[in-house]
């Protein structure tokens, strides 16, 4: 009972399946065709022998009237009824049945509009739904034209339709003549009328009620789904331009602060750091790492504690054998990456440690910058700048994309509020004290770097941002990989935020803005942003196709433009923003994919294990190519 | 424990069972509608 639940998805994508139907059912019911006439059947009659039989209706005002005649008169007539137009009036359709006239199908939106069958059964299925009954009558039979949709004088209208001394007589029950014509023709002498022949009713089947029931209610409904509909996405998009402008106006402020910082910086700050990495069967990264590592020019002394945490591939041995100075090698038996960091962090010698993963590539002066924040006393943490180093394909330059324009713009903005909510496990830094203060690395959640910051931003600490301080990192290169990766980070972002939503209710900047914006954007927007796509692509095959395509490509570019100037920002050549676009077909989808998954997995309850992403070892846009050698 | 995680597994139960009676539900609203229009061809 411990599997990643799924069987939601079936409900997702048929809920998705049937809203669809609905919006499209409710906008078909809105077209009206042309009308076709068909020629049916003679059906033979007595001489002076009539059958009235009414097209057009039911109509809430003319259909009744011509009722009320028919009722005087005592004559029984037959309604060749239109089907959308029985769900608009059931009232005015039972009242037909009630006073003991017949019911055919004459189309479903128009007359003859049962040139396929699947009309016709909405027809019928629109008449089980009101009435309850299938009709068996289809189309009218041959008849005689009273000349109603052409002229309107009484008498002659009445000579047309008695030119033939009887028949079926074609009249129309959604305007006026037609009871004024029933009115003279009962008072001719001689003529007797009958419903046409053959036109007994039969109850409908269950299913055919039922398919009524829903499709009534899709044509009735669908406009209110519809508002429905068009309300998430316009929560969606606001949020969405809301970020976007976050994003700009707040990453712009922070880049000029920081300039001007550089114009006049302050001291530079060299504290002796240790560097703690937990590495699990890291071993075709994990002599790159420790290398980029040994390799730094900071001022001040730097150890490096690998800790392995029970790897099978022989990482410890991988990294024993580059016999570095300064290298310590801790071995256990597997117990997760937050026992793997405590040991490291309890073996530390220095009070200033850097945290970072057994894949993750440093350049020379990435822990000197990294740890400058740290001359602030108030500062517990610093988070530095985590880039792809794996850009070939489609999905590394995605990644890479995702990580400047979505990832890093996030960070300035939460670093502007000082609530930035996690300092990746690629690249961090703490302050020994901050992290005893919280009581060492938590197994609580599957994400003990978003916990970690989160509890120390709660116990008073604040946490900084250093964009100079870059580390090179392994995206995963298959799509299942990637999954598995963003599940892991989104379903534990979710643990720690509810690990820590008493935040909420504390003064800080954690609860106030942290949480606020993290539900905002990595829980509500990605739940709302799919009905965006769902919109579009109503908009593209039901709707209006060049609108949508318009409001679809207006937003590509706002976010292709606000992609652009997160690249810049990061001093990123503008080359992968080709690949955005796409972006916007898989991968997006991807993404929400993940934070429903992660949902559901919450709600389920499931223990989700640590997902390992399988590694490749070649990380050709980190400094230094590709930094391993099968 | 982590959060979010079942202890006892009575959650989990449940929501599986709530997820099965979903998805039965969409699966027989999906045939009853689809099979009754489609059936029509």
């Amino acid at each position: 009972m411990n599997r990643t639940p799924r069987v939601h998805w079936i409900s997702i994508l048929l809920g998705l399946l049937v809203l669809m139907s609905v919006v499209s059912f409710h906008a078909y019911t809105a077209v009206k065709p042309e009308p076709v006439r068909h020629l049916g059947a003679v059906r033979e009659l007595p001489e002076h022998t009539l059958a009235l039989a009414f097209h057009g209706g039911p109509d809430p005002k003319w259909t009744p009237r011509a009722l009320d005649v028919l009722r005087d008169a005592g004559v029984k007539a037959t309604f060749f009824v239109t089907g959308t137009q029985v769900t608009r009036n059931p009232e005015v359709t039972r009242r037909i049945v009630a006073e003991g006239h017949q019911v055919g199908i004459d189309g479903f939106r128009v007359e003859g509009d049962h040139g396929d069958p699947l009309n016709l059964e909405f027809a019928q299925a629109a008449l089980a739904d009101a009435l309850g009954v299938h009709a068996r009558l289809v189309g009218a039979p041959a008849e005689v034209d009273s000349g109603d949709r052409d002229f309107q004088d009484i008498g002659t209208l009445v000579r047309m339709s008695l030119r033939a001394k009887g028949g079926v007589v074609r009249l129309h029950d959604d305007g006026s003549i037609g009871a004024d014509i029933v009115r003279e023709l009962v008072k001719e002498p001689g003529y007797r009328f009958v419903p046409v022949p053959g036109g007994q009713v039969v109850a409908a089947s269950a299913a055919e009620r039922f398919t009524g029931t829903v499709t009534t209610w899709s044509q009735r409904n669908g406009g209110v789904v519809l508002v429905l509909l068009g309300t998430a996405i316009a929560i969606a998009a606001l949020l969405g331009i809301l970020r976007t402008l976050m994003q700009l106006g707040l990453a712009h402020t922070d880049r000029r602060l920081r300039r001007e910082s550089e114009q006049a910086p302050p001291p530079w700050f060299a504290p002796p750091v240790s560097v703690v990495v937990p590495a699990y069967n890291e071993a075709l990264n994990i002599a790159a790492t420790v290398r980029s590592i040994a390799a730094n020019n900071h001022l001040a002394d730097v150890e490096v504690i690998v800790v392995d945490d029970g790897s099978t591939d022989g990482t410890a041995d991988r990294a024993e054998e580059l016999d570095l100075p300064g290298v310590t090698v801790i071995r256990q038996a597997n117990q997760g990456k937050p026992a793997a960091l405590n040991a490291g962090i309890r073996r530390a010698r220095h009070d200033v440690l850097v945290l970072l993963d057994g894949d993750t590539i440093f350049e020379p002066d990435t822990i000197g910058q990294l740890v400058q924040p740290f001359a602030d006393n108030g500062v517990g943490a610093v988070s530095g700048n985590a880039k792809v180093g794996n850009r070939q394909g489609v999905l590394g330059r995605w990644q890479h994309l995702e990580y400047c324009a979505g990832s890093n713009l996030d960070r300035q903005i939460l670093h502007a509020l000082r609530c930035i909510p996690t300092v990746p496990g690629a690249i961090g830094a703490f302050r020994k004290a901050a992290i005893t203060d919280v009581g060492g690395v938590s197994d609580a959640t599957l994400a003990e770097d978003t916990d970690l910051t989160m509890a120390v931003t709660r116990a008073g600490w604040r946490v900084a941002y250093r964009p100079q301080a870059k580390a090179w990192t392994e995206a995963p290169v298959t799509v299942p990989s990637l999954f598995r990766q963003r599940y892991r980070w989104s379903y534990g972002t979710f643990q720690a935020m509810w690990k820590h939503r008493g935040a909420l209710v504390e003064r800080g900047p954690m609860g106030r803005f942290g949480l606020i914006y993290l539900v905002m954007f990595h829980l509500l927007l990605p739940l709302l942003a799919p009905m965006m796509d769902l919109y579009v692509a109503y908009g593209f095959l039901v709707a209006d196709a060049p609108l949508a395509a318009v409001v679809w490509t207006v937003f590509l570019l706002l976010q292709t433009a606000s992609a652009g100037y997160a690249l810049r920002l990061d001093g990123e050549s503008l080359k992968p923003l080709w690949a955005y676009p796409l972006q916007q077909i898989v991968y997006r989808q991807l993404m929400y994919a993940v934070v429903i998954q992660s949902l559901i997995t919450a709600v389920h309850g499931t223990q989700l294990r640590w997902m390992s992403v399988r590694r490749t070892g070649r990380l050709a846009d980190a400094p230094g190519g590709t930094v391993h050698v099968i | 424990m982590q959060v979010f995680v079942d202890g006892n597994g009575g959650r989990r139960v449940v929501a599986r069972l709530v997820s099965l009676t979903v998805v039965s539900g969409l699966i027989a609203f999906a045939a009853v509608v689809g099979g009754t229009l489609l059936g029509a061809w």
